[in-house]
């Protein structure tokens, strides 16, 4: 478990990196997307399919990007897109393709669902974030400055 | 008031440097409105796709003016995002000049960011993570984390010499793969799949996807499209460098390694 919470930070650091993040917000991106793994594990631990598991994660994802972003004066896409990269399909689309390739086209049909499934649920999850007032944010953004 | 061809061009130029570096659509049709309004243009019309910026202010009057950029996909820089974001909440504010706001966002577009010795190790920590995430043992990771360094070593090398997107993600994937099999038939006993995910993991376009379903929900019909086939076409590159490198071992050794 323990070990599943720093390698999930340490990717997202990596690819934090990778998307040219502000030097001084590393960890908290690696944090934002070890927070995201672990509610997708507990989800899926508790019996939920990936599709719903990918919701609440991103869903707890966008609210803490959103409060990151207000907190740190950031635009909230630098926490959301580096701490969705662990949720986000990559794979589905890469084993997608990869059916489609080798000719196995019953694999291509299930990948293919299952990938577009998690896309949208990751995006309805970060639509359900962002669906808060921002006012709420900055207010929050004042009382952690005090 | 300032010349509005001048206030037109300083918006447009803030809005395609957010763009470029991976600003969403919304964020940058945002950003090009509120500083067109913060230098008092009231009449304007701001049309945002994933690659390209299209204005026009003052339609009807003597200095109308309009605007079309041209900007491809580029690199993801969250940097420089962040950047633009602070500087176009200054010129709201109206802390700025026009010609102020010029010369910093010339700084944007240019400021520096991480180094390609970080980007290398960046790229291998990326792989041995998602390695051990997707299923992988202690031992795969390490493996995936060189062939993670191989591969950013390669693209930055590909990047020098401007060859296209897609055809580095061939090649790209297919470098990955022939180093796992190898490694698989030199008798290294990894799994050579989850090795081969982690280590091509920096290129698969799930963000893109994401992006693309998004833009999508939002009515950015268009930019959806466009994102959705750039990621589909991404993965299908890479599908396959990766089934051409797997085919080329199988028939080398007629099928034995595999499976």
């Amino acid at each position: 478990m323990i070990v599943q919470i720093l390698v999930s930070m340490a990717a997202t650091i990596a690819f934090a990196v990778l998307f040219h993040v502000p030097r001084s917000e590393y960890w908290l991106c690696g944090i934002n997307g070890a927070i995201g793994w672990m509610v997708y594990l507990f989800c899926t631990s508790r019996g939920a399919g990936v599709t719903v598991a990918s919701i609440w994660a991103t869903l707890v994802l966008t609210l803490i990007a959103r409060a990151l972003s207000a907190i740190r004066k950031m635009p909230s896409t630098v926490f959301l897109m580096t701490g969705i990269f662990t949720l986000v399909p990559g794979t589905g689309i890469y084993y997608t393709s990869y059916y489609l390739v080798m000719n196995d086209l019953a694999q291509f049909t299930a990948k293919g669902i299952e990938t577009f499934k998690i896309a949208g649920a990751i995006v309805l999850g970060i639509i359900f974030g962002l669906m808060l007032p921002q006012s709420w944010f900055n207010q929050l953004g004042k009382v952690w400055k005090k | 008031m300032p010349d509005s061809k001048a206030v037109l061009s300083l918006a447009v130029s803030v809005g395609e440097v957010l763009l470029k570096n991976g600003g969403e659509i919304y964020r940058v049709q945002e950003t090009v409105t509120r500083i067109l309004e913060a230098y008092g243009i009231q009449d304007y019309h701001v049309f945002v796709i994933t690659n390209g910026i299209f204005a026009t202010v003052d339609e009807g009057r003597e200095h109308a003016g309009s605007m079309v950029r041209y900007v491809p996909i580029g690199e993801v820089n969250l940097k420089r995002v962040a950047e633009v974001n602070q500087l176009s909440r200054e010129i709201c504010e109206r802390k700025c000049s026009l010609a102020e706001a010029f010369g910093k966002l010339e700084e944007c577009r240019n400021s520096p960011s991480a180094g390609n010795l970080a980007l290398v190790i960046a790229c291998g920590v990326g792989s041995a993570g998602f390695c051990y995430l997707l299923g992988g043992r202690f031992y795969d990771s390490v493996v995936s984390f060189f062939l993670g360094i191989l591969l950013e070593l390669f693209l930055i090398l590909a990047a020098k010499h401007h060859a296209s997107r897609l055809i580095m993600n061939i090649l790209g994937s297919a470098l990955v793969t022939a180093g796992s099999l190898s490694l698989l038939v030199a008798g290294a006993g990894i799994l050579s799949d989850k090795v081969i995910i982690g280590g091509i993991i920096p290129l698969v376009p799930g963000v893109a996807l994401t992006t693309a379903i998004r833009d999508l929900f939002s009515g950015d019909y268009l930019s959806g499209s466009i994102r959705l086939i750039d990621a589909l076409l991404t993965g299908m590159c890479i599908a396959i460098g990766v089934g051409a490198v797997m085919k080329l071992f199988q028939f080398a050794g007629g099928g034995a390694f595999l499976l």
